[in-house]
C-alpha cells in the first residue's frame, strides 16, 4: 500500500499544498519532490517526459481540482447540501476527498487497496494545518502560491505523521 | 469628627483627595472643619510627605500608622510598594481601623489603575471611584 | 456517535481541550491595544473601533479554523443553529461566557447576543472626554471575530454593538444581521 500525493486546495480552488510521494503513474515534468509551489519554477525544471502528453504539476492540480469539485457538486446536487463524497477508485488509483467546512479541500491519493484515509486527512487538518499554518500569526491568512503553507514545521510534521503509517510503504 | 484623605502619586503630585465626616455618633458624612482649617489642610498633609519619605525605608509595613501631628490633628500614611501614599488627616487615634481602610483604599486603587484608560500618577476623576471611597468612609470613620 | 448539542460540544472542549490563561493578563492585554490605538488615532474613537473590528476579522478567520478541528462538528444546517454554536461553542471555549441569544427578527436573519459578562472589558472605566462615552465600542474586536470566523463558512454577516455596560447602557448587546450565504468560489479560468 502507498500513497502517490497529497493536495490541499483552498476556498478560492487554489491549490496550496502539493506534494509527491511514489508515483507510479505518469511523469510530471517538474519532479522534484517536494514540489515548489512558486508558479515560475514549476515549468522550469523539465523531468524527462514520459508517455504521451507529460504533464506539469500546475496542469495536474487543475485536473485534480477539477474532478473532486464536480464530483462534490455532482453528489450535493444528487442529496442534499450535507452530503459529501469521500473517495474514487479507478483501476490503478484511489483519490481520498476531505472539505472542512471553511472550503479547505484535502485530497489524498493512493493505490486502490488504501481504506479510511478520510480520518488521516482530518488529522493532517486538525493537527497540522491548524496547528503549523493557521495559528502561525506570522503566517498569512490566504495562501495565494501557497505562501504560508509550505514552512518547515508542517512540512515535518506532515513526513513525521505519515512515514509511520500502514498505507506508507 | 472629620477626615481628610489625599492620595498622592509616586512624583509627589496629588492624585485624588477627599474631605468626609463621620457618620457615627449622629453624623452625617460631610466634614465640620472649618473654612480656615479646610484650606490648610493640603498643606498639613503634604507637609507630612518629608516624614514619609524618611520613615518608609525604615519601615517595611505599607501601613505606617500616625506619622505626624499638627495641633490635635493627626496624619496617617499607607505607601504601596509602588510608591503611592495614602494620607489621612483625622482627629482620634485608631489604627487598626483606619489600616482596614487603607487597605480596602489599596483594592479600590489597584482596580482603578487596572484600566487601560489610566495611566500611573494620573489625577482620578472616576466617578465610580469617588462613590466607593465615600462607602468605604462610612464603613470604617 | 449521538448529536451533541452545541452546549455540550461548548462545555467538552472548555474542560478537556482548552488551556487556560490568566483572565486579568487578557483583560489587561485587551486594554493596553485598545488605550494605544486611541493614542495612536489622538481619540477618533470611530477609526478605533473601525481598527478593532480589523484586527477582529483576521483573528476570527484563523479561530474559525480552530473551533472546526477541535470540535469536529457538522456544518450549522440554518442560522439558528449557527447562533447556537456561536454563543455556545464559539465563545464559550474562548472566553468561557455564553450570551444569551435574543431579540430575533422576524425572516430569522438578526440576532442579539446579550453579553452579561464580557471578560475583555473587567476593570474597565471609559475615558471621560466626553466622547468616548458616544463613539467608542470598546469591545469592538468581537464584532470583526464574528464576521471573519463566519465569512469563512460562508455566512456574510454584520455585527455591531448596540449598547454597552461602559456607556452606562443596562446590558451590552451585539445585533448580527446576515447579509447572505456566500456561494462557493469557482475555479477561474479552466482552459
Amino acid at each position: 500500500m502507498t500513497i502517490y500525493s497529497f493536495w490541499i486546495f483552498d476556498r478560492h480552488c487554489e491549490c496550496i499544498y502539493h506534494k509527491d510521494f511514489k508515483r507510479p503513474m505518469r511523469q510530471l515534468r517538474p519532479t522534484s519532490a517536494l514540489s515548489s509551489t512558486d508558479p515560475k519554477q514549476r515549468n522550469t525544471s523539465g523531468g524527462p517526459p514520459k508517455g504521451s502528453g507529460p504533464l506539469t504539476v500546475d496542469d495536474e492540480s487543475k485536473l485534480v481540482f477539477g474532478v473532486v469539485f464536480s464530483l462534490r457538486n455532482m453528489v450535493k446536487k444528487l442529496s442534499g447540501d450535507q452530503e459529501s463524497f469521500f473517495s474514487f477508485k479507478t483501476t490503478k488509483y484511489k483519490l481520498h476527498f476531505f472539505e472542512t467546512q471553511t472550503n479547505l479541500r484535502f485530497v489524498m491519493v493512493t493505490d486502490t487497496r488504501v481504506d479510511g484515509v478520510r480520518p488521516i486527512l482530518e488529522q493532517i487538518y486538525a493537527g497540522l494545518y491548524v496547528e503549523y499554518v493557521v495559528k502561525n500569526p506570522l503566517s498569512p491568512p490566504e495562501h495565494p502560491g501557497g505562501e504560508g503553507v509550505n514552512n518547515e514545521l508542517f512540512t515535518l510534521g506532515l513526513d513525521r505523521f505519515l512515514r509511520p503509517l500502514s498505507i506508507f510503504e | 469628627m472629620s477626615f481628610y484623605l489625599a492620595i498622592i502619586g509616586s512624583k509627589d503630585n496629588a492624585i485624588y483627595s477627599l474631605d468626609f465626616g463621620t457618620y457615627r455618633q449622629g453624623g452625617d458624612g460631610t466634614s465640620k472643619f472649618s473654612a480656615d482649617v479646610r484650606q490648610l489642610c493640603p498643606f498639613i498633609v503634604h507637609s507630612s510627605l518629608d516624614i514619609i519619605e524618611e520613615v518608609q525605608w525604615t519601615n517595611s509595613a505599607m501601613h505606617l500608622k500616625v506619622i505626624d501631628k499638627f495641633y490635635n490633628y493627626l496624619i496617617s500614611a499607607y505607601v504601596t510598594s509602588g510608591n503611592i501614599k495614602f494620607l489621612l488627616l483625622h482627629e482620634t487615634r485608631a489604627d487598626e481601623v483606619i489600616r482596614q481602610f487603607f487597605v480596602d483604599l489599596y483594592d479600590l486603587y489597584v482596580k482603578t489603575l487596572m484600566s487601560p484608560f489610566y495611566s500611573v500618577d494620573q489625577a482620578i476623576t472616576s466617578k465610580v471611584f469617588d462613590q466607593r471611597v465615600k462607602m468605604l468612609a462610612k464603613k470604617y470613620l | 456517535m449521538a448529536v451533541r448539542t452545541p452546549r455540550q460540544i461548548g462545555e467538552d472542549v472548555w474542560k478537556t481541550r482548552i488551556e487556560k490563561v490568566n483572565a486579568e493578563l487578557v483583560t489587561l492585554t485587551y486594554g493596553s491595544v485598545v488605550a494605544q490605538l486611541c493614542k495612536d488615532f489622538t481619540n477618533d474613537y470611530i477609526q478605533v473601533n473601525e481598527q478593532l473590528d480589523k484586527m477582529g476579522y483576521n483573528i476570527g478567520i484563523r479561530l474559525i479554523e480552530d473551533i472546526l478541528a477541535r470540535t469536529n462538528s457538522e456544518r450549522c444546517r440554518s442560522f439558528k443553529d449557527t447562533a447556537e454554536m456561536i454563543s455556545k461553542v464559539g465563545f464559550k471555549i474562548f472566553l468561557n461566557i455564553t450570551p444569551a441569544i435574543l431579540n430575533w427578527s422576524q425572516d430569522n436573519k438578526q440576532f442579539s447576543l446579550i453579553f452579561d459578562d464580557n471578560p475583555l472589558s473587567d476593570f474597565v472605566e471609559l475615558p471621560d472626554d466626553g466622547k468616548a462615552i458616544n463613539e467608542l465600542w470598546y469591545s469592538n474586536i468581537l464584532c470583526g471575530v464574528l464576521r471573519g470566523a463566519l465569512e469563512m463558512v460562508q455566512l456574510q454577516v454584520e455585527a455591531k454593538f448596540v449598547s454597552d455596560v461602559l456607556r452606562g447602557d443596562d446590558t451590552t448587546e451585539m445585533r448580527v444581521t446576515l447579509i447572505r450565504v456566500l456561494e462557493d468560489e469557482m475555479p477561474v479560468g479552466d482552459e
